[in-house]
């Protein structure tokens, strides 16, 4: 079958493998890396506030009076499994009834029917929206969504607010802020290190200036999707090196480096920001990625009504 | 000092880069179609019966107004009047005040929404605005078709069809080459199921929004690669390699194309690159509504309508543009 043959929620199963949600591949055939199982990582964070992570992806899950509260699914069929899995080990008799996405990405939310096809589902309305048209197989709607930019939750004892700030990456990717714990959740935003390849789905004009109205919350802890949690000052650092680098991406323009001739800009990475980024985390694979991103975001000027989105910028 | 139409860019330093005038290369391509290229872009101007039809602005003020001097070089006594947009990227169309500032500008109502929402120095507003998969139009005498058939890269992406002349440009969407690098504002999931539509039509040039013109062997060889990266790439996910690593992906994706395709200009240079962004776009799920089987754009309704006045007197009333919605080709 030709890769654009295969459609939307197909799952192919074989007879010698059981069926794995495929998401939105379309190789044919089961893909073992889907079903493959990972180790989980768990760690109390603050008062009922657990995190999960698998070395690379992170998430938190909350203990409520009957059941638990858990954020996205991971990555793979095999992850959200081995996320499920982990929530039991953690709290036997407390079953997750309900799942909040973060945003609509499939390696953060693709896989609910794996890890909790009864739970209830909490999205912002811009996340659903791009999960009901994409169909993807075993991601699942959500049963609850709103559109506002801030709303406030009590779920089995649990309390949190989900805030959607704007456009920053992927669509209606929202923070959750837990006031009493001075803790804030939020995926594929700010992540320890250089930006992540050539930032996937970012809508680099509004991003900056969207994820600074969360400064106006009261938290001292960042959970992010990725890797290890930070502190606020982390979190503003983080900022500042997406500034620097549309102001490096513009100077790299005038200076004719052309974004599309990668080896020239692994070339000018090396020679004109390590001095000043060097030692950041993922330096030396991503940094060249982001820069040719940052240079195309100039030249194109910005990726569709999201891309070119004119923030709201007040405080929170 | 003469203001500046500076786009997105905020840096000072912008002055000397978006001035400079390049070095431009004209080519006929008919009696009455012309070529035109920067070195990297390309686009296209036509002749009318009273002026000229200009596809695009080129990507900085300087190279619009190279492209004006060129145009009335090939063209003398005739000016532009008219502008279409293909989509509504600032290399691309980013400059029409520096071009021809009144002109008629025709762009998908989608492109038109992008561009009033971004408002970068430089890129005028469209004067009328088009819905629909195809529009028939005759501007000043002369007939063309443009094509939306849905979103493939940018937003409000128009192709051209000059039927009688057998030519098609589509800017920055399928390139006869292996240049794309990261794939930037590429609609995966749609790319190639759309461009095929262009299949259907007769015609033997393919004129694409940047590098030289080729013919239609070289665009069906363009689809058949990017189908072949994105099964190799959704490959290496499934065979466990670290899709995050650019050697890894350009290893595995590169040693599995390259006998087929390696003699695709910029193959070795960008199969990582076009490899690793391909693949998360499985891993991820696409970008948007407009990367789902059934596409939309988001947040375009609380934008509110666009301009979708009728064209101004400058094109001349015996020869009305003339727009007429209707579908083409199989896809939904």
């Amino acid at each position: 079958m030709m890769a654009d043959e295969c459609q939307p929620g197909d799952s192919v199963l074989t007879e010698d493998m059981p069926c794995e949600h495929c998401g939105i591949f379309t190789l044919g055939g089961n893909i073992p890396i889907q079903g493959a199982w990972r180790d989980i990582a768990y760690t109390p964070v603050r008062d009922n506030i657990w995190s999960v992570s698998e070395g690379i992806y992170r998430s938190i899950f909350l203990k409520g009076h009957k059941g638990v509260v858990a954020f996205d699914t991971l990555t793979t069929p095999g992850t959200a499994r081995a996320y499920a899995a982990s929530v039991g080990r953690v709290f036997p008799r407390n079953p997750i009834h309900t799942i909040v996405y973060s945003h609509d990405h499939l390696d953060h939310t693709g896989y609910a029917e794996d890890m909790a096809p009864e739970a209830h589902i909490i999205a912002h309305e811009l996340c659903d929206k791009v999960v009901r048209r994409r169909q993807s197989d075993g991601q699942l709607a959500a049963t609850e969504t709103f559109v506002d930019e801030r709303k406030a939750f009590n779920i089995d004892g649990v309390d949190f607010e989900l805030i959607y700030p704007g456009p920053t990456h992927g669509d209606g990717n929202i923070a959750a802020y837990f006031p009493q714990s001075k803790l804030l959740f939020m995926v594929d935003t700010v992540i320890p290190g250089v930006g992540y390849t050539f930032f996937p789905d970012w809508h680099l004009a509004p991003y900056v200036p969207v994820m600074k109205r969360l400064l106006s919350l009261d938290w001292d802890l960042f959970v992010p999707g990725h890797f290890w949690i930070t502190d606020r000052q982390g979190f503003i650092d983080n900022l500042a090196y997406y500034d620097r680098m549309a102001d490096i991406a513009q100077q790299a323009i005038f200076d004719d480096l052309d974004p599309n001739n990668f080896a020239e800009v692994q070339k000018y990475t090396e020679m004109n920001l390590r001095s000043e980024f060097g030692e950041l985390f993922r330096f030396q694979e991503y940094c060249a990625m982001n820069l040719s991103r940052y240079m195309q975001h100039y030249l194109t000027g910005g990726w569709g009504i999201e891309g070119n989105w004119q923030p709201d910028t007040t405080p929170l | 000092m003469e203001e500046l139409n500076t786009g997105i860019f905020t840096h000072d330093g912008a002055r000397q880069y978006l001035e400079r005038e390049p070095d431009l290369y004209v080519d006929q391509l008919s009696t009455k179609i012309w070529t035109i290229c920067d070195g990297v872009r390309r686009t296209l101007f036509i002749e009318a019966d009273n002026s000229v039809i200009a596809f695009d602005t080129l990507a900085t003020p300087g190279a619009a107004r190279a492209y004006r001097k060129a145009i009335a070089a090939a063209i003398p006594g005739k000016t532009v009047q008219t502008i279409i947009y293909t989509h509504d990227h600032l290399d691309h169309a980013g400059f029409a005040a520096d071009l021809a500032p009144e002109a008629n500008i025709i762009a998908d109502e989608m492109c038109a929404k992008v561009v009033g929402l971004r408002k970068a120095k430089g890129q005028l507003p469209p004067t009328q605005c088009l819905s629909g998969k195809r529009n028939r139009l005759t501007i000043d005498g002369f007939e063309l078709t443009l094509l939306n058939p849905g979103p493939i890269h940018g937003t409000g992406n128009l192709s051209a069809y000059f039927e009688y002349e057998k030519i098609l440009f589509s800017s920055d969407t399928l390139l006869p080459n292996a240049r794309y690098g990261l794939l930037p504002d590429y609609h995966i999931w749609n790319l190639v199921r759309f461009i095929r539509e262009f299949q259907q039509l007769d015609w033997t040039t393919f004129v694409p929004g940047r590098y030289e013109v080729t013919d239609r062997a070289r665009f069906d060889k363009g689809c058949d690669f990017f189908i072949a990266v994105k099964a190799s790439a959704q490959q290496a996910f499934a065979e466990f390699v670290p899709i995050w690593e650019l050697d890894a992906m350009e290893a595995y994706v590169g040693s599995r194309l390259r006998e087929q395709f390696g003699d695709l200009e910029g193959f070795d240079e960008n199969i990582g690159l076009i490899a690793l962004r391909i693949v998360h776009h499985y891993l991820m799920g696409g970008w948007g509504l407009e990367d789902t089987w059934n596409p939309g754009v988001l947040l375009a309704d609380s934008l509110g309508p666009v301009n979708t006045n009728p064209i101004g007197p400058v094109v001349p009333e015996k020869a009305p543009i003339k727009a007429r919605g209707e579908r083409f080709g199989d896809s939904k």
